[in-house]
Protein backbone atom coordinates (compact mmCIF):
# COMPACT_ATOMS: atom_id res chain seq x y z
CA UNK A 1 0.00 0.00 0.00
CA UNK A 2 3.31 2.25 0.95
CA UNK A 3 4.59 1.57 -2.52
CA UNK A 4 0.79 2.77 -4.21
CA UNK A 5 1.18 5.30 -2.17
CA UNK A 6 4.21 6.60 -3.06
CA UNK A 7 3.53 6.47 -6.79
CA UNK A 8 0.02 7.82 -6.47
CA UNK A 9 1.91 10.65 -5.41
CA UNK A 10 4.95 10.71 -8.16
CA UNK A 11 2.35 10.94 -10.81
CA UNK A 12 0.34 13.45 -8.84
CA UNK A 13 3.01 15.31 -8.88
CA UNK A 14 3.97 15.12 -12.23
CA UNK A 15 0.50 16.19 -13.66
CA UNK A 16 0.32 19.01 -11.24
CA UNK A 17 3.32 20.52 -12.44
CA UNK A 18 2.82 18.78 -15.76
CA UNK A 19 4.63 22.24 -17.45
CA UNK A 20 7.76 22.38 -15.92
CA UNK A 21 7.99 18.58 -16.40
CA UNK A 22 7.58 18.67 -20.19
CA UNK A 23 10.77 21.21 -20.30
CA UNK A 24 12.64 19.45 -18.23
CA UNK A 25 11.71 16.03 -20.15
CA UNK A 26 12.73 17.84 -23.33
CA UNK A 27 16.31 18.72 -22.12
CA UNK A 28 16.92 16.16 -20.87
CA UNK A 29 15.94 13.89 -23.78
CA UNK A 30 17.95 16.69 -25.78
CA UNK A 31 21.10 15.98 -23.57
CA UNK A 32 21.27 12.83 -23.61
CA UNK A 33 20.87 12.45 -27.60
CA UNK A 34 23.80 14.75 -28.28
CA UNK A 35 25.57 12.98 -25.61
CA UNK A 36 25.35 9.46 -27.35
CA UNK A 37 24.97 10.86 -30.66
CA UNK A 38 28.55 12.44 -30.01
CA UNK A 39 29.93 9.69 -28.64
CA UNK A 40 29.02 7.55 -31.81
CA UNK A 41 30.43 10.20 -34.30
CA UNK A 42 33.58 10.18 -32.33
CA UNK A 43 33.87 6.62 -32.32
CA UNK A 44 32.84 6.39 -35.59
CA UNK A 45 35.50 9.04 -36.50
CA UNK A 46 37.97 7.12 -34.44
CA UNK A 47 37.26 4.21 -36.07
CA UNK A 48 38.11 5.75 -39.19
CA UNK A 49 41.06 7.34 -38.56
CA UNK A 50 42.78 4.35 -36.92
CA UNK A 51 41.50 2.13 -39.99
CA UNK A 52 43.73 5.36 -42.16
CA UNK A 53 46.23 5.14 -40.12
CA UNK A 54 47.47 1.40 -40.06
CA UNK A 55 46.77 1.16 -43.93
CA UNK A 56 49.04 4.05 -44.36
CA UNK A 57 52.34 3.88 -46.24
CA UNK A 58 55.31 5.80 -46.69
CA UNK A 59 56.21 5.83 -50.78
CA UNK A 60 59.75 6.52 -51.13
CA UNK A 61 60.40 6.95 -54.94
CA UNK A 62 63.95 6.48 -56.05
CA UNK A 63 65.88 8.30 -58.55
CA UNK A 64 65.05 6.56 -62.10
CA UNK A 65 68.65 6.31 -63.15
CA UNK A 66 69.15 3.77 -60.59
CA UNK A 67 69.85 0.42 -60.87
CA UNK A 68 68.35 -2.30 -58.99
CA UNK A 69 71.38 -3.22 -56.90
CA UNK A 70 72.17 0.50 -55.67
CA UNK A 71 68.44 0.14 -55.06
CA UNK A 72 69.47 -2.80 -52.68
CA UNK A 73 71.79 -0.70 -51.47
CA UNK A 74 69.21 2.00 -50.64
CA UNK A 75 66.57 -0.51 -48.70
CA UNK A 76 70.18 -1.82 -46.43
CA UNK A 77 70.14 2.16 -45.31
CA UNK A 78 66.40 1.87 -44.64
CA UNK A 79 66.24 -0.99 -42.68
CA UNK A 80 68.21 0.59 -39.95
CA UNK A 81 65.06 2.83 -38.98
CA UNK A 82 63.77 0.98 -36.10
CA UNK A 83 60.36 2.68 -36.51
CA UNK A 84 60.07 1.12 -39.90
CA UNK A 85 57.61 -2.50 -39.40
CA UNK A 86 58.42 -3.63 -43.07
CA UNK A 87 59.65 -2.29 -46.48
CA UNK A 88 58.20 -3.73 -49.74
CA UNK A 89 60.06 -3.69 -52.46
CA UNK A 90 58.75 -2.71 -56.11
CA UNK A 91 60.48 -2.89 -58.89
CA UNK A 92 60.19 -0.93 -62.05
CA UNK A 93 58.28 -4.14 -63.46
CA UNK A 94 55.70 -4.47 -60.50
CA UNK A 95 55.31 -0.64 -60.76
CA UNK A 96 54.01 -1.39 -63.95
CA UNK A 97 52.02 -4.39 -62.78
CA UNK A 98 50.28 -1.88 -60.51
CA UNK A 99 49.96 0.58 -63.14
CA UNK A 100 48.14 -2.01 -65.43
CA UNK A 101 46.03 -2.89 -62.78
CA UNK A 102 44.82 0.54 -61.76
CA UNK A 103 44.79 2.18 -65.18
CA UNK A 104 43.87 -0.48 -67.24
CA UNK A 105 46.89 -0.22 -69.72
CA UNK A 106 50.20 -0.92 -70.26
CA UNK A 107 52.63 1.36 -69.35
CA UNK A 108 55.18 0.30 -72.15
CA UNK A 109 52.42 0.21 -75.18
CA UNK A 110 51.99 4.03 -74.44
CA UNK A 111 55.77 4.79 -73.99
CA UNK A 112 58.39 2.98 -75.39
CA UNK A 113 59.95 2.10 -72.37
CA UNK A 114 59.26 1.97 -68.65
CA UNK A 115 59.67 4.76 -67.09
CA UNK A 116 58.67 4.25 -63.79
CA UNK A 117 61.21 4.56 -61.14
CA UNK A 118 61.87 1.52 -58.50
CA UNK A 119 60.21 2.53 -55.32
CA UNK A 120 59.78 1.19 -51.58
CA UNK A 121 56.49 1.11 -49.37
CA UNK A 122 57.09 1.56 -46.25
CA UNK A 123 54.81 0.55 -43.05
CA UNK A 124 55.31 2.50 -40.30
CA UNK A 125 55.38 0.67 -37.05
CA UNK A 126 51.92 1.88 -35.48
CA UNK A 127 53.22 4.26 -32.79
CA UNK A 128 55.18 6.11 -35.49
CA UNK A 129 51.91 6.67 -37.25
CA UNK A 130 51.10 10.56 -36.45
CA UNK A 131 52.16 13.30 -38.37
CA UNK A 132 54.92 14.77 -36.86
CA UNK A 133 56.95 11.53 -37.01
CA UNK A 134 56.21 11.08 -40.82
CA UNK A 135 57.08 14.23 -41.74
CA UNK A 136 60.18 14.16 -39.90
CA UNK A 137 60.99 10.79 -41.27
CA UNK A 138 60.09 12.19 -44.81
CA UNK A 139 62.85 14.56 -44.51
CA UNK A 140 65.48 12.08 -43.21
CA UNK A 141 64.52 9.46 -46.04
CA UNK A 142 64.61 12.24 -48.96
CA UNK A 143 68.27 13.75 -47.63
CA UNK A 144 69.00 10.49 -48.72
CA UNK A 145 71.38 10.04 -52.36
CA UNK A 146 69.50 7.99 -55.08
CA UNK A 147 66.12 9.15 -52.93
CA UNK A 148 63.79 11.57 -55.45
CA UNK A 149 60.78 12.07 -53.53
CA UNK A 150 58.67 10.76 -50.64
CA UNK A 151 54.98 10.48 -50.40
CA UNK A 152 52.14 9.86 -47.94
CA UNK A 153 48.60 10.81 -47.81
CA UNK A 154 48.76 12.93 -44.51
CA UNK A 155 46.22 15.80 -45.52
CA UNK A 156 43.66 13.61 -45.17
CA UNK A 157 44.65 12.43 -41.83
CA UNK A 158 44.89 15.56 -40.56
CA UNK A 159 42.13 17.13 -41.65
CA UNK A 160 39.96 13.90 -40.03
CA UNK A 161 41.71 14.36 -36.85
CA UNK A 162 40.90 18.35 -37.12
CA UNK A 163 37.31 17.44 -37.33
CA UNK A 164 37.17 15.26 -34.55
CA UNK A 165 39.13 17.46 -32.52
CA UNK A 166 36.56 19.88 -33.37
CA UNK A 167 33.27 17.97 -33.20
CA UNK A 168 34.45 16.86 -29.79
CA UNK A 169 35.31 20.12 -28.16
CA UNK A 170 31.88 21.67 -29.54
CA UNK A 171 29.86 18.90 -28.67
CA UNK A 172 31.46 18.66 -24.90
CA UNK A 173 30.77 22.46 -24.87
CA UNK A 174 27.09 22.15 -25.57
CA UNK A 175 27.19 19.13 -23.25
CA UNK A 176 28.32 21.35 -20.32
CA UNK A 177 25.47 23.46 -20.83
CA UNK A 178 23.09 21.34 -21.41
CA UNK A 179 23.86 19.00 -18.20
CA UNK A 180 23.87 22.33 -16.05
CA UNK A 181 20.33 23.32 -17.46
CA UNK A 182 19.19 19.78 -16.66
CA UNK A 183 20.13 19.96 -13.36
CA UNK A 184 18.29 23.16 -12.80
CA UNK A 185 15.31 21.96 -14.44
CA UNK A 186 15.10 19.15 -12.46
CA UNK A 187 15.57 20.28 -9.39
CA UNK A 188 13.16 23.29 -10.04
CA UNK A 189 10.53 20.75 -10.83
CA UNK A 190 11.12 18.91 -7.47
CA UNK A 191 10.80 22.51 -5.64
CA UNK A 192 7.69 23.09 -7.22
CA UNK A 193 6.04 19.78 -6.15
CA UNK A 194 7.66 20.14 -3.05
CA UNK A 195 6.32 23.68 -2.60
CA UNK A 196 2.84 23.03 -3.51
CA UNK A 197 2.72 19.91 -1.30
CA UNK A 198 3.62 21.83 1.32
CA UNK A 199 1.08 21.64 3.85
CA UNK A 200 0.73 17.43 2.93
CA UNK A 201 4.07 16.93 3.97
CA UNK A 202 3.19 19.30 7.21
CA UNK A 203 0.57 16.26 7.93
CA UNK A 204 2.59 13.46 7.17
CA UNK A 205 5.24 14.50 9.28
CA UNK A 206 2.67 15.25 12.27
CA UNK A 207 1.20 12.13 11.49
CA UNK A 208 4.54 10.47 11.88
CA UNK A 209 5.46 9.54 8.29
CA UNK A 210 9.31 9.15 7.91
CA UNK A 211 11.57 11.18 5.27
CA UNK A 212 11.50 7.64 2.92
CA UNK A 213 7.96 8.29 2.72
CA UNK A 214 7.76 11.77 2.52
CA UNK A 215 10.53 12.04 0.11
CA UNK A 216 10.09 9.31 -2.27
CA UNK A 217 7.62 10.77 -4.87
CA UNK A 218 10.00 13.66 -5.52
CA UNK A 219 12.56 11.48 -6.21
CA UNK A 220 10.61 8.82 -8.20
CA UNK A 221 9.27 12.57 -9.79
CA UNK A 222 12.90 13.11 -10.77
CA UNK A 223 13.55 9.62 -12.03
CA UNK A 224 10.61 9.65 -14.18
CA UNK A 225 11.47 12.47 -15.71
CA UNK A 226 14.69 10.91 -16.37
CA UNK A 227 13.00 7.65 -17.82
CA UNK A 228 10.99 9.95 -20.37
CA UNK A 229 14.03 11.77 -21.49
CA UNK A 230 15.87 8.70 -21.61
CA UNK A 231 12.85 6.78 -23.98
CA UNK A 232 12.28 10.43 -25.90
CA UNK A 233 15.90 10.32 -26.47
CA UNK A 234 16.17 6.61 -27.25
CA UNK A 235 13.54 7.01 -29.78
CA UNK A 236 14.91 10.25 -31.51
CA UNK A 237 18.42 8.13 -32.03
CA UNK A 238 17.51 5.16 -33.52
CA UNK A 239 15.26 7.31 -36.21
CA UNK A 240 18.49 9.28 -36.74
CA UNK A 241 20.44 6.18 -37.30
CA UNK A 242 17.79 4.70 -39.82
CA UNK A 243 18.17 8.02 -41.64
CA UNK A 244 21.88 8.29 -41.39
CA UNK A 245 22.62 4.60 -42.09
CA UNK A 246 20.84 4.92 -45.16
CA UNK A 247 22.57 7.82 -46.65
CA UNK A 248 26.28 6.94 -45.28
CA UNK A 249 27.97 3.76 -45.14
CA UNK A 250 30.03 5.30 -42.70
CA UNK A 251 28.06 4.39 -39.46
CA UNK A 252 27.27 0.78 -39.06
CA UNK A 253 24.28 -0.33 -37.37
CA UNK A 254 22.23 -3.40 -36.12
CA UNK A 255 19.96 -4.27 -33.74
CA UNK A 256 23.14 -4.60 -31.13
CA UNK A 257 23.21 -1.17 -31.57
CA UNK A 258 20.05 -0.05 -30.67
CA UNK A 259 19.92 -2.52 -28.34
CA UNK A 260 23.30 -0.50 -26.67
CA UNK A 261 21.30 2.60 -27.46
CA UNK A 262 18.19 2.01 -25.14
CA UNK A 263 20.17 0.73 -22.24
CA UNK A 264 22.55 3.96 -22.17
CA UNK A 265 19.66 6.69 -22.55
CA UNK A 266 17.57 4.46 -20.20
CA UNK A 267 20.01 4.36 -17.99
CA UNK A 268 21.45 7.69 -17.80
CA UNK A 269 18.44 9.48 -17.95
CA UNK A 270 17.03 7.48 -14.94
CA UNK A 271 20.43 8.02 -12.82
CA UNK A 272 20.53 11.79 -13.66
CA UNK A 273 17.10 12.05 -12.60
CA UNK A 274 17.35 10.24 -9.44
CA UNK A 275 20.72 11.84 -7.92
CA UNK A 276 19.43 15.12 -8.85
CA UNK A 277 16.19 15.19 -7.41
CA UNK A 278 17.37 13.07 -3.92
CA UNK A 279 20.50 14.96 -4.03
CA UNK A 280 17.58 18.22 -3.44
CA UNK A 281 14.57 16.88 -2.01
CA UNK A 282 15.70 17.10 1.61
CA UNK A 283 17.03 20.78 1.02
CA UNK A 284 13.71 21.85 -0.46
CA UNK A 285 11.44 19.84 2.51
CA UNK A 286 13.63 21.41 5.18
CA UNK A 287 13.66 24.77 3.79
CA UNK A 288 9.90 25.09 4.40
CA UNK A 289 10.13 23.76 7.67
CA UNK A 290 12.99 26.50 8.76
CA UNK A 291 10.58 29.05 8.38
CA UNK A 292 7.59 28.01 10.78
CA UNK B 1 1.13 8.45 31.79
CA UNK B 2 1.71 12.06 30.24
CA UNK B 3 4.48 14.22 32.42
CA UNK B 4 6.11 17.34 32.14
CA UNK B 5 8.42 18.45 34.79
CA UNK B 6 9.84 21.90 35.11
CA UNK B 7 9.17 22.63 31.53
CA UNK B 8 10.21 26.14 30.31
CA UNK B 9 9.68 26.89 26.35
CA UNK B 10 10.74 30.07 24.64
CA UNK B 11 10.60 30.56 20.69
CA UNK B 12 13.34 31.75 19.78
CA UNK B 13 14.42 34.48 21.59
CA UNK B 14 10.82 35.31 22.69
CA UNK B 15 11.09 33.64 26.19
CA UNK B 16 8.22 32.30 28.18
CA UNK B 17 5.71 30.45 25.79
CA UNK B 18 5.52 28.13 28.73
CA UNK B 19 7.27 28.93 32.08
CA UNK B 20 8.56 26.00 34.67
CA UNK B 21 5.08 23.39 33.89
CA UNK B 22 4.21 20.74 36.24
CA UNK B 23 2.17 18.61 35.57
CA UNK B 24 1.12 15.05 35.38
CA UNK B 25 -1.77 13.89 33.08
CA UNK B 26 -2.82 9.83 34.08
CA UNK B 27 -4.42 7.50 30.89
CA UNK B 28 -7.49 7.12 30.70
CA UNK B 29 -8.60 10.92 31.88
CA UNK B 30 -10.35 12.98 30.16
CA UNK B 31 -8.38 16.62 30.71
CA UNK B 32 -9.65 20.19 29.62
CA UNK B 33 -6.88 22.49 28.90
CA UNK B 34 -8.24 26.12 29.31
CA UNK B 35 -6.87 29.40 28.85
CA UNK B 36 -7.39 33.07 27.04
CA UNK B 37 -5.45 33.38 23.69
CA UNK B 38 -1.81 33.29 24.00
CA UNK B 39 -1.70 31.61 27.27
CA UNK B 40 0.22 28.56 25.65
CA UNK B 41 -2.22 25.96 25.52
CA UNK B 42 -1.34 24.99 22.12
CA UNK B 43 2.46 24.96 22.98
CA UNK B 44 1.59 22.56 25.48
CA UNK B 45 0.05 20.58 23.32
CA UNK B 46 2.85 20.84 20.88
CA UNK B 47 5.02 19.34 23.19
CA UNK B 48 2.91 15.70 24.21
CA UNK B 49 3.52 14.78 19.94
CA UNK B 50 7.45 16.21 20.07
CA UNK B 51 6.56 19.36 17.58
CA UNK B 52 8.54 21.38 19.85
CA UNK B 53 10.84 19.82 22.23
CA UNK B 54 10.78 22.00 25.38
CA UNK B 55 13.97 24.52 25.56
CA UNK B 56 14.91 23.19 29.50
CA UNK B 57 12.87 20.49 31.68
CA UNK B 58 11.32 17.25 30.50
CA UNK B 59 8.11 15.83 28.68
CA UNK B 60 7.73 12.04 29.20
CA UNK B 61 5.26 10.09 26.75
CA UNK B 62 4.67 6.83 27.76
CA UNK B 63 7.79 5.49 27.60
CA UNK B 64 8.88 8.14 25.56
CA UNK B 65 11.37 11.03 26.81
CA UNK B 66 12.46 14.40 25.57
CA UNK B 67 15.61 14.16 27.21
CA UNK B 68 17.08 11.96 24.47
CA UNK B 69 14.64 11.30 21.60
CA UNK B 70 16.23 10.57 18.12
CA UNK B 71 14.11 11.98 14.90
CA UNK B 72 13.05 8.26 14.25
CA UNK B 73 11.74 7.80 17.71
CA UNK B 74 9.26 10.81 17.81
CA UNK B 75 8.26 9.52 14.26
CA UNK B 76 7.13 6.33 16.27
CA UNK B 77 5.63 8.23 19.18
CA UNK B 78 3.26 10.34 16.86
CA UNK B 79 1.93 6.85 15.20
CA UNK B 80 1.16 6.28 18.78
CA UNK B 81 -0.64 9.62 19.26
CA UNK B 82 -4.25 11.07 17.99
CA UNK B 83 -4.12 14.63 16.63
CA UNK B 84 -6.88 16.94 16.11
CA UNK B 85 -7.09 20.60 15.01
CA UNK B 86 -8.95 23.37 14.73
CA UNK B 87 -8.12 23.41 11.36
CA UNK B 88 -8.60 20.13 10.75
CA UNK B 89 -5.27 19.47 8.74
CA UNK B 90 -6.88 17.36 6.25
CA UNK B 91 -5.25 17.20 3.07
CA UNK B 92 -7.79 18.65 0.95
CA UNK B 93 -7.41 17.32 -2.61
CA UNK B 94 -7.21 13.86 -1.42
CA UNK B 95 -10.41 11.46 -0.63
CA UNK B 96 -12.42 11.27 2.31
CA UNK B 97 -11.43 7.75 2.50
CA UNK B 98 -7.45 8.66 1.94
CA UNK B 99 -7.29 11.18 4.79
CA UNK B 100 -8.04 8.60 6.99
CA UNK B 101 -6.08 5.81 5.37
CA UNK B 102 -3.58 7.66 5.72
CA UNK B 103 -1.98 6.79 9.37
CA UNK B 104 -2.42 3.24 8.42
CA UNK B 105 -0.54 3.83 4.86
CA UNK B 106 2.61 5.36 7.18
CA UNK B 107 2.51 2.32 9.02
CA UNK B 108 3.03 0.07 6.09
CA UNK B 109 -0.42 -2.08 6.77
CA UNK B 110 -1.48 -3.90 3.84
CA UNK B 111 -4.24 -2.48 1.58
CA UNK B 112 -7.00 -5.17 2.65
CA UNK B 113 -6.72 -4.33 6.24
CA UNK B 114 -6.63 -1.05 5.10
CA UNK B 115 -10.05 -0.93 3.51
CA UNK B 116 -11.70 -2.83 6.15
CA UNK B 117 -10.58 -0.72 9.09
CA UNK B 118 -10.70 2.66 7.22
CA UNK B 119 -14.46 1.26 6.84
CA UNK B 120 -14.90 1.09 9.73
CA UNK B 121 -13.87 4.04 11.47
CA UNK B 122 -15.93 6.44 8.85
CA UNK B 123 -18.90 4.31 10.23
CA UNK B 124 -18.20 5.66 13.57
CA UNK B 125 -18.13 9.21 12.59
CA UNK B 126 -20.79 8.45 10.64
CA UNK B 127 -18.88 9.86 7.22
CA UNK B 128 -19.04 6.13 5.16
CA UNK B 129 -21.44 7.53 2.74
CA UNK B 130 -18.62 10.27 1.86
CA UNK B 131 -15.87 8.25 1.90
CA UNK B 132 -15.02 8.75 -1.86
CA UNK B 133 -15.69 12.71 -1.88
CA UNK B 134 -12.70 14.60 -1.93
CA UNK B 135 -12.34 16.41 1.43
CA UNK B 136 -12.24 20.03 0.14
CA UNK B 137 -15.52 19.57 -0.51
CA UNK B 138 -17.09 18.66 2.65
CA UNK B 139 -18.51 20.99 5.63
CA UNK B 140 -16.38 22.18 8.34
CA UNK B 141 -18.63 19.44 10.91
CA UNK B 142 -18.05 16.86 8.40
CA UNK B 143 -14.02 17.18 8.13
CA UNK B 144 -13.87 17.74 11.49
CA UNK B 145 -15.54 14.29 12.16
CA UNK B 146 -12.95 12.84 9.78
CA UNK B 147 -10.05 14.21 11.36
CA UNK B 148 -11.49 12.47 14.47
CA UNK B 149 -11.89 8.91 12.47
CA UNK B 150 -8.12 9.78 11.00
CA UNK B 151 -6.98 10.19 14.80
CA UNK B 152 -8.09 6.72 16.02
CA UNK B 153 -6.96 4.74 12.84
CA UNK B 154 -4.34 3.83 14.78
CA UNK B 155 -6.22 3.07 17.88
CA UNK B 156 -3.84 5.44 20.31
CA UNK B 157 -3.26 5.58 23.90
CA UNK B 158 -4.08 9.46 23.62
CA UNK B 159 -5.73 11.66 21.13
CA UNK B 160 -4.66 15.71 21.52
CA UNK B 161 -7.51 18.20 20.31
CA UNK B 162 -6.28 21.75 19.80
CA UNK B 163 -9.39 23.72 20.26
CA UNK B 164 -11.27 21.01 17.74
CA UNK B 165 -14.52 23.22 17.79
CA UNK B 166 -13.01 26.70 17.10
CA UNK B 167 -14.35 26.72 13.73
CA UNK B 168 -17.87 24.43 14.24
CA UNK B 169 -21.33 25.74 15.09
CA UNK B 170 -22.54 24.77 18.10
CA UNK B 171 -24.45 21.50 17.13
CA UNK B 172 -21.08 20.54 15.02
CA UNK B 173 -18.99 21.49 18.21
CA UNK B 174 -21.31 19.22 20.73
CA UNK B 175 -21.10 16.44 17.97
CA UNK B 176 -17.72 16.51 18.06
CA UNK B 177 -17.57 16.92 22.22
CA UNK B 178 -19.56 13.17 21.91
CA UNK B 179 -17.27 12.26 19.46
CA UNK B 180 -14.70 12.59 21.91
CA UNK B 181 -16.37 11.40 24.99
CA UNK B 182 -17.40 8.52 23.19
CA UNK B 183 -13.72 7.41 22.42
CA UNK B 184 -12.74 8.34 25.86
CA UNK B 185 -15.26 5.87 27.25
CA UNK B 186 -13.39 3.00 25.35
CA UNK B 187 -10.31 3.40 27.40
CA UNK B 188 -8.25 6.20 25.42
CA UNK B 189 -6.80 9.34 26.84
CA UNK B 190 -8.45 12.76 25.45
CA UNK B 191 -6.69 15.91 25.90
CA UNK B 192 -8.32 18.94 24.70
CA UNK B 193 -7.76 22.49 24.66
CA UNK B 194 -10.90 25.04 24.25
CA UNK B 195 -11.62 28.69 24.77
CA UNK B 196 -15.42 27.38 24.37
CA UNK B 197 -16.49 27.47 27.93
CA UNK B 198 -20.23 27.25 27.03
CA UNK B 199 -19.36 23.72 25.12
CA UNK B 200 -17.66 21.79 28.27
CA UNK B 201 -18.97 23.87 31.56
CA UNK B 202 -21.72 20.77 32.46
CA UNK B 203 -18.72 18.41 31.84
CA UNK B 204 -16.89 16.19 34.97
CA UNK B 205 -13.75 16.59 33.24
CA UNK B 206 -10.51 17.52 35.11
CA UNK B 207 -9.67 20.97 34.23
CA UNK B 208 -6.20 22.73 33.78
CA UNK B 209 -6.46 26.61 33.55
CA UNK B 210 -3.81 28.39 31.66
CA UNK B 211 -2.33 31.87 31.65
CA UNK B 212 0.32 33.52 30.40
CA UNK B 213 2.20 30.54 29.90
CA UNK B 214 1.73 28.83 33.49
CA UNK B 215 -1.06 26.74 35.23
CA UNK B 216 -3.05 28.23 37.37
CA UNK B 217 -3.18 26.72 40.97
CA UNK B 218 -6.81 25.47 41.72
CA UNK B 219 -7.80 28.23 44.00
CA UNK B 220 -6.51 30.68 41.91
CA UNK B 221 -8.57 28.54 39.44
CA UNK B 222 -11.24 31.82 38.79
CA UNK B 223 -8.58 34.63 37.90
CA UNK B 224 -10.17 37.54 37.22
CA UNK B 225 -9.00 37.24 33.51
CA UNK B 226 -10.61 33.57 33.92
CA UNK B 227 -13.93 34.78 35.87
CA UNK B 228 -14.43 37.31 32.57
CA UNK B 229 -14.10 34.42 30.31
CA UNK B 230 -16.48 32.22 32.56
CA UNK B 231 -19.28 35.32 32.84
CA UNK B 232 -18.95 36.24 29.03
CA UNK B 233 -19.82 32.36 28.82
CA UNK B 234 -22.59 32.15 30.50
CA UNK B 235 -24.03 35.65 29.21
CA UNK B 236 -23.84 33.62 25.61
N1 LIG C 1 5.87 29.63 16.36
C1 LIG C 1 5.90 30.61 17.30
N2 LIG C 1 6.90 31.52 17.27
C2 LIG C 1 6.95 32.50 18.19
N3 LIG C 1 6.08 32.64 19.18
C3 LIG C 1 5.05 31.77 19.27
C4 LIG C 1 4.92 30.70 18.33
N4 LIG C 1 3.82 29.98 18.65
C5 LIG C 1 3.31 30.57 19.75
N5 LIG C 1 4.03 31.65 20.12
C6 LIG C 1 3.79 32.49 21.28
O1 LIG C 1 3.78 31.67 22.43
C7 LIG C 1 2.71 32.05 23.29
C8 LIG C 1 1.79 30.87 23.52
O2 LIG C 1 1.17 30.55 22.28
P1 LIG C 1 0.14 29.36 22.08
O3 LIG C 1 -0.12 29.23 20.65
O4 LIG C 1 0.66 28.18 22.81
O5 LIG C 1 -1.15 29.91 22.84
P2 LIG C 1 -2.63 29.31 22.81
O6 LIG C 1 -3.04 29.25 24.23
O7 LIG C 1 -2.68 28.09 22.02
O8 LIG C 1 -3.40 30.46 22.09
P3 LIG C 1 -4.70 30.34 21.13
O9 LIG C 1 -5.86 30.18 22.02
O10 LIG C 1 -4.71 31.64 20.40
O11 LIG C 1 -4.46 29.17 20.25
C9 LIG C 1 2.03 33.23 22.64
O12 LIG C 1 2.55 34.40 23.23
C10 LIG C 1 2.43 33.15 21.20
O13 LIG C 1 2.54 34.43 20.65
MG1 LIG D 1 -3.66 27.49 20.24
Amino acid sequence: MKFFFILRQTFNNLWRERTPVVATVLTICIALTILIALFEVSWALYGQLSDLKSNLVIEVYLDPALSEKQAAAIQKQLEQYHTIERIRFISKETAADIFREEFGENIRDILDENPLPISFEIRLLPEYNHPGYMSLFKKQVESISGVDEVHYRHAVIEKLEQITEAIMVSGIFVLIILVFAMNLLIRNTIKLSVYAKRRQIEIMKILGAGNMLIRMPFILEGAFEGLIGGILSATGLIIMHKFIASSFTLVTYSLHTYKLIWVYTLSLGILIGLLTSAGSVGKFVNKIFSKK
Amino acid sequence: MIQFSQVTVNYGYVPGALKDINLQLRDGDFTLLIGPTGSGKSTLLRLIYMDILPSSGTVTVDKWSSYRISPRQINVLRRNIGVVFQDFKLIENMSVFDNVALPLVIEGYRRKYIIRLVRLLLDEVNMLQSERQQASTLSLGEKQRVAIARAMAKNPFVIIADEPTGNLDREASRNVLSLLERIHQNGTSVIMATHDYELIKDTPYRRIYMENGQILPPDRTFSPLNQRINLLADLQ
